[in-house]
């Protein structure tokens, strides 16, 4: 009987798809957990490894610095107001959104959705192009760096608050409403006392996740923000990059690493008080705006969506369409053209191949250990052993939690030497890239292969097929929407990374984010006229991405 | 006759000590038909599961034609299980579902064409050959699970509550065209329900289970006329 049950366990830890949960475990310990812990160690010990003393100088030049207290305290209430904005333009047409039926909400919900996915790099240039210094609207004169910051950070969160909101708002069940007015509650009381604190949960989570998002905002401020206006991401940067001072740096991302594990797990929390109060899916009662009132309240929404979401971008293509005064391709061509007194140490449009190299290698590479991972979890939940799957499903989604820019420097003080020296390795970049697209992969392929039921792969064996026709014939058919999905995510992902590939990219092999942030930087129109083109560029590609998922999940594949 | 399935001492507890099944003993002659009867819960279904290779016991042998199979895994076994939700394979219309078993076999693409032809005659599902499978409905489910099950050409068959998703009308019309198949057939049948009228129609022996044992083994005539105990005597109204 013991023997048995012994065997029963050798068997669930020896099949295959156990042991294939051991490439992203690897692949975690290698590019996620040794650089972390090369950040701790280096906090500390600053020469590790030749010299193990331990060092707590950078405690005073951590106490004693008001610019690092200065940037903390700024990192925190920036956040706070960027979020608050996000809040109160999303509120309203979250409401609009989730009680009327209209003609071209789709369109709108796609426009709403586009800006969260554009990398941030774009969204800076985007908002360059509108309202700064050389933008459409520079006359405004509304270029205050925390203006521009600001704008930016509620042109890229706003869907996500309007999403989270929307589907919460749509689900509320009318009929308790309608309760409430029978017993006499007016529209304003039912608002306050019914609708208000079903709802609040729901605002509680999307704003921590919102604030989350620009507290480790980076691509953003460091563009918009100059070095007026630093928050610790960018501080670790400016550190490492510039100062390199590794201690200070190693230290500021220590105080990340603990803040973002404190906020997502406020997050979590709210999220799960959330989906107490959460409707079932498909009990959407929208009806059409009638009163002239509601009449307003849509089109004064859907002319704010498409004010927010799409001028800045429409603003960035026609800048990079425009020299001086006239419509013309000048700055494109000049992508492929122009190598002589680049900025660069190679020609632009380098970059724009390097990135479709690195995004088509972390593509194969996020998909690979992705989809080990995902049949890994979804055998361990089969076979019961789901204290192991609840143990290593949240670790697997770590890097999503994770700033870039402390993953790209922990990368670089510890990758770079014995035993594993990736320094010079053009695969660093995409690895990194991989690691980040990697928890999309996972969430897309888990509920996909959780989905199919057993009984159909019982009936299978049954029928005479193997293990491995099982997968062939089977799972991989059934899940090829969602690996689709997974690795267009993992390109998208890759093209617009920017906070750890500013780390590990080499000189010369930059990628498109890079060259637009080192564009931006530089005077003169023609370095911005090309910033405006490769971020165009970007933005298209990043854009379909997006429309193609949104299609394939669409035809019955979901994602999340 | 010659036994050509037998089940010697077949015990399965489950993680918390609960008795699944509890000293099974079974011997089935080539040919015969028999009906595993009992309440839900009682094991049945996880009866057919270690005959068909998809869960082992704790101890006990499963033989077939004088040799254990317990080290075979279901996909030699080459034994034909119609799961009771059908398990009809999503992705695959009607012919395709019916082919899987043909393609495992590595059987040509004509070779495939023409006992799938076959079978959707046997099932009266004509026609159907290019329906999705969601596209069909509870009956026409039942026969394309029935079809693909059979077109392999099972050594053995087994059904488990065939007819348990389907109303009542068509429960009693599909049960007269399940007895015509399997006499046509030849072939040892295993058919698992919880209704008595069901099993006496279905076979020619008919095992009892309660708890994970077996309470009573014998004819329809046996059971109706010499129940065990009060326990069977209740059960059989
Ligand atoms: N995988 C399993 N995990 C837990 N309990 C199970 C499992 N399989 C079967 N059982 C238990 O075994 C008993 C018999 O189940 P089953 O064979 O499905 O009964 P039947 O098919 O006769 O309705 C039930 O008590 C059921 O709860
Ligand atoms: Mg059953």
């Amino acid at each position: 009987m013991d023997g048995n049950a012994i065997a029963v366990k050798t068997r669930i830890y020896t099949h295959p798809y156990v042991l294939a949960g051991l490439v992203p475990l690897v692949f975690f310990l290698v590019f996620y957990f040794y650089p972390l812990a090369g950040i701790f160690i280096r906090s500390f010990v600053p020469d590790f490894p030749s010299h193990l003393h331990i060092d707590l100088s950078f405690w005073d030049q951590v106490t004693g610095s008001q610019r690092l207290a200065h940037i903390i305290w700024f990192t925190f209430w920036q956040a706070a107001v960027s979020t608050g904005l996000t809040l109160a333009s999303a509120f309203p047409c979250a409401f609009v959104m989730s009680h009327y039926q209209f003609k071209g909400k789709k369109f709108l919900t796609l426009c709403a959705s586009i800006p969260f996915v554009l990398p941030a790099v774009v969204v800076a240039a985007a908002l360059d192009a509108s309202f700064g210094k050389n933008g459409c609207l520079g006359m405004l004169n509304i270029r205050h760096p925390l203006v521009l910051i600001f704008m930016a950070h509620v042109f890229y969160n706003f869907s996500v608050m309007l999403r989270i909101l929307t589907s919460f708002w749509a689900g509320l069940r009318a009929n308790i409403q309608e309760a409430a007015a029978t017993l006499g509650a007016g529209p304003f009381q039912i608002f306050i006392h019914i609708t208000l604190p079903l709802l609040m949960p729901a605002v509680w989570a999307a704003s921590f996740l919102v604030f989350i998002f620009c507290f480790s905002s980076f691509g953003i401020i460091l563009i918009l923000g100059g070095p007026a206006y630093s928050t610790i991401e960018a501080e670790i940067y400016r550190q490492a990059a510039y100062m390199f001072n590794l201690p200070v740096a190693s230290f500021l991302s220590l105080l990340q690493i603990g803040f973002t594990l404190v906020l997502m797990g406020l997050y979590t929390a709210f999220s799960r008080k959330a989906v107490r109060f959460a409707p079932k899916a498909g009990h959407a009662n929208f009806k059409p705006p009638q009163k002239f009132r509601e009449k307003a309240a849509v089109a004064g929404s859907a002319g704010f969506i498409i004010l927010l979401c799409l001028f800045p971008l429409a603003a960035l293509a026609g800048k990079s369409l425009v020299h001086d005064g006239q419509v013309s391709l000048i700055y494109y061509q000049a992508i492929f053209v122009n190598p002589a007194n680049s900025i660069f140490h190679v020609p632009p449009f380098t970059a724009i191949k390097f990135s479709f190299i690195f995004a088509g290698t972390a593509l194969i590479i996020a998909l690979v250990t992705g989809l080990c991972a995902a049949l890994c979890l979804n055998h361990l939940d089969r076979v019961k052993a789901k204290g192991l799957a609840a143990f290593f499903d949240p670790l697997f989604m770590l890097p999503l939690s994770t700033s870039a820019v402390t993953l790209g420097f922990g990368i670089i003080i510890t990758l770079d030497r014995p035993p594993l020296n990736l320094r010079s390795s053009t695969l660093l970049v995409p690895l990194v890239h991989a690691l980040v697209g990697f928890p999309f992969v996972l969430r897309a392929v888990l509920p996909a292969l959780k989905r199919i039921p057993n009984d159909i792969r019982e009936a299978a064996a049954t029928l005479g097929a193997s293990p491995g026709k099982i997968f062939r014939c089977l799972d991989l058919p059934l899940i090829s929407g969602a690996l689709t999905a997974g690795g267009v995510f993992a390109f998208t992902i890759s093209m617009g990374e920017f906070g750890a590939t500013i780390f590990t990219a080499g000189p010369r092999t930059p990628t498109i984010p890079l060259a637009i942030y080192r564009f931006l930087g530089q005077p003169g129109a023609m370095n911005y006229g090309q910033a405006m083109a490769i971020s165009t560029l970007l933005m298209v590609v990043t854009a379909a991405g997006f429309i193609l998922i949104e299609k394939i999940s669409s035809n019955g594949v979901q994602q999340f | 006759m010659e036994n050509e399935l037998i089940i010697h001492n077949l015990k399965k507890t489950g993680t918390t000590g609960v008795c699944f099944l509890n000293n099974i003993n079974l011997a089935l002659p080539r040919g015969s038909r028999l009906s595993v009867l009992g309440p839900s819960g009682s094991g049945k279904t996880t009866l057919l599961r270690m005959i068909a290779g998809l869960d082992i016991p704790d101890s006990g042998d499963i033989r077939f034609n004088n040799a254990s199979i317990l080290d075979l895994p279901p996909h030699k076994r080459n034994f034909g299980m119609m799961f009771q939700d059908y398990a009809l394979f999503p992705h695959l219309d009607v012919f395709h579902n019916i082919a899987f078993g043909l393609k495992m076999k590595g059987m040509s693409k004509q070779e495939q064409a023409s006992i799938v032809a076959e079978m959707l005659a046997l099932t009266n599902l004509k026609g159907f050959e290019n329906r999705k499978v969601d596209e069909l409905s509870g009956g026409e489910r039942q026969r394309v699970a029935l079809a693909r099950t059979l077109a392999p050409g099972p050594r053995l068959l087994m059904l488990d509550e065939p007819l348990s998703a389907l109303d009542r009308v068509l429960r009693k019309h599909l049960l007269d065209q399940l007895t015509q198949i399997f006499s046509r057939l030849h072939i040892t049948t295993i058919f698992v329900t919880h209704d008595h009228e069901e099993a006496f129609a279905a076979g020619s022996q008919i095992i009892l289970m309660n708890q994970g044992g077996i309470v009573q083994n014998g004819t329809p005539k046996d059971l109706m006329h010499r129940p065990m105990n009060d326990w069977v005597r209740q059960f059989m109204g």
